[in-house]
């Protein structure tokens, strides 16, 4: 990563804070965790600048990429969320939610924010969500994802462990069997996370972990991270 | 008194009477009442929708007039009054159901479709400035709106020009809307306990309907729809439809024949009342 503020004489509307996130679908729940740290270049801005929020008793939205960008976007998904419950009284699902901000990103398709978003939640199967997007709102439906500095250390790990890519000890049709439970996820969260800060300078200091399941809500414990 | 204020107050949309009525309002609530009729019922299985078609000549194709629309897969609605005024307000509620099945990838509510029908009722007036409104005029049509949202429950709404909204259960609007609304309710009541089953209400729909309409009820001069449980692309879900034709015969059919045997048991009953008399 490379401090963009400014390029010569060039101004650079766009700069990386850094930090991670991570999401991982289960039958009946999700996990979402996202370091706190934010900086800019060498230097830390802040050690404690949450990247996930609640949006809903059923979702969270975590963001990387550019903060002012992340929180400015956040602020829009908000006021739309709240217009959408007084317009037709009831609370928006993770589905109607990942759709409206996949449109939303996209309606800036030129001026781009700089972010890459993850929503989160328990669709209307009651079955745990993970959505990812590109910049300009290009949105997939996943298993998991990992997204930020840390990306390329975590997603291939997962993808080994949770998606059981090029594993030759697991059958394709034995997968099932083999995804995690909600504490394994969990473990699996704060195991990499410790890993991202071991190595990467960008992600630290605390991990917000938000649990999601249909029966108990949202909730978010706070561990600490790597301060250095 | 009254009637010089209700001269110099029923030009204006923009002004209320001493009063405060709205005469322009008024007018278009009677304007309705000059159209043809049309039925509104909703069950716990879902909701139907029956309307009358004048056809005033003998060349005119039965087909070409069309009093009721679909707005969604989900939603229906008739309409009564000065049809083509039911024009803007269809293209408006057809381009919010599909803004927010762009937007949010879901199905909009019945609630909300017919809700934004009824603001776009009072979007009417004289321009400010660089805003233009709509329409000059209240519109001159009532609605009613049927669907089916995807938790399965049907609902039945009714829009007026004055911009009200109202969920109900039955329902008549246009030329016959006080003799049918009353013979629906005593119906509702004593036929079904006030729960009928969907064929159920399509024949108290149609039958009602037969009973306001100055011409003989047949396939061509009426609409029947409803909305219910169907399959769209392979999947089940809230499915806004016509009746076929054969049914929409047999039907009528039925309501013939019922009532053919209901009069001959009253002119029997009369018939034996006459005889004591003397």
């Amino acid at each position: 990563m490379v401090p963009t503020e400014h390029h010569g004489d060039q101004w650079e509307p766009y700069v990386d804070n850094g930090g991670s996130t991570l999401a991982i679908a289960g039958e009946d729940f999700v996990v979402i965790g996202s370091d706190t740290r934010s900086s800019d270049g060498y230097n830390i801005n802040t050690r404690y600048d949450p990247k996930a929020f609640k949006f809903t008793n059923n979702t969270v939205l975590a963001t990387t990429g550019y903060r002012a960008d992340c929180k400015s976007m956040a602020k829009s998904v908000q006021a739309q969320i709240t217009k959408y419950a007084h317009d037709h009284g009831k609370e928006m699902s993770v589905e109607a939610m990942a759709q409206m901000l996949s449109i939303m990103m996209y309606q800036k398709r030129f001026f781009s924010y700089y972010v890459f978003p993850i929503v989160a939640g328990i669709d209307k199967e009651g079955k745990g969500a993970v959505y990812s997007y590109d910049p300009v709102g290009n949105m997939e439906r996943v298993g998991f994802r990992a997204f930020g500095s840390s990306s390329a250390l975590l997603q291939p790990f997962i993808d080994d462990q949770l998606g059981f890519k090029n594993r030759a000890d697991i059958k394709p049709e034995e997968r099932e069997l083999h995804l995690p439970d909600l504490q394994q996820a969990k473990n699996i969260i704060t195991d990499v996370f410790n890993g991202a800060a071991e190595r990467d300078i960008y992600t630290g200091d605390g991990l917000q972990l938000f649990t999601i399941t249909k029966e108990g809500g949202i909730e978010l414990e706070e561990l600490p991270l790597k301060r250095d | 008194m009254s009637e010089a204020s209700r001269s110099d107050y029923d030009r204006g949309v923009n002004t209320f009477s001493p009063e405060g009525r709205f005469y322009q309002v008024e007018y278009a609530l009677e304007a309705i009442k000059l159209g043809s009729t049309a039925i509104g019922i909703q069950t716990s299985e879902g909701a139907v929708l029956a309307a009358e078609k004048r056809v005033t000549s003998s060349l005119l194709v039965p087909s070409s007039i069309e009093k009721i629309v679909k707005i969604d897969d989900h939603v229906g609605c008739a309409v009564a009054g000065l049809t083509p005024d039911s024009r803007i307000i269809i293209e408006h509620a057809r381009g919010q159901a599909q803004s927010h099945k762009f937007t949010y990838d879901e199905p909009i509510l019945v609630r909300s479709v017919s809700q934004s029908v009824c603001d776009l009722a009072l979007q009417f007036g004289e321009s400010v400035g660089e805003s233009k409104p709509k329409m000059s005029r209240p519109f001159g049509v009532a609605l009613l709106i049927a669907g089916m949202d995807e938790d399965e429950k049907p609902s039945l709404y009714h829009c007026e020009p004055t911009g009200t909204l109202v969920k109900t259960r039955l329902k008549a609007i246009g030329g016959g809307q006080e003799g049918a609304q009353s013979k629906l309710e005593a119906d509702f009541e004593k036929d079904y306990n006030e729960n009928p089953t969907l064929e159920q209400a399509k024949h108290l729909a149609l039958k009602v309907l037969k009973e306001v309409m100055e011409d003989k009820i047949t396939k061509t001069n009426i609409e029947l729809s409803f909305v219910t449980m169907g399959e769209i692309r392979g999947k089940k879900a809230p499915l806004f439809q016509y009746e076929n034709e054969e049914a929409l015969g047999q039907l009528i059919e039925r309501i013939e024949r019922e009532k053919r045997e209901q009069d001959a048991l009253e002119f029997g009953e009369s018939g034996d009342r006459m005889e004591e008399d003397h």
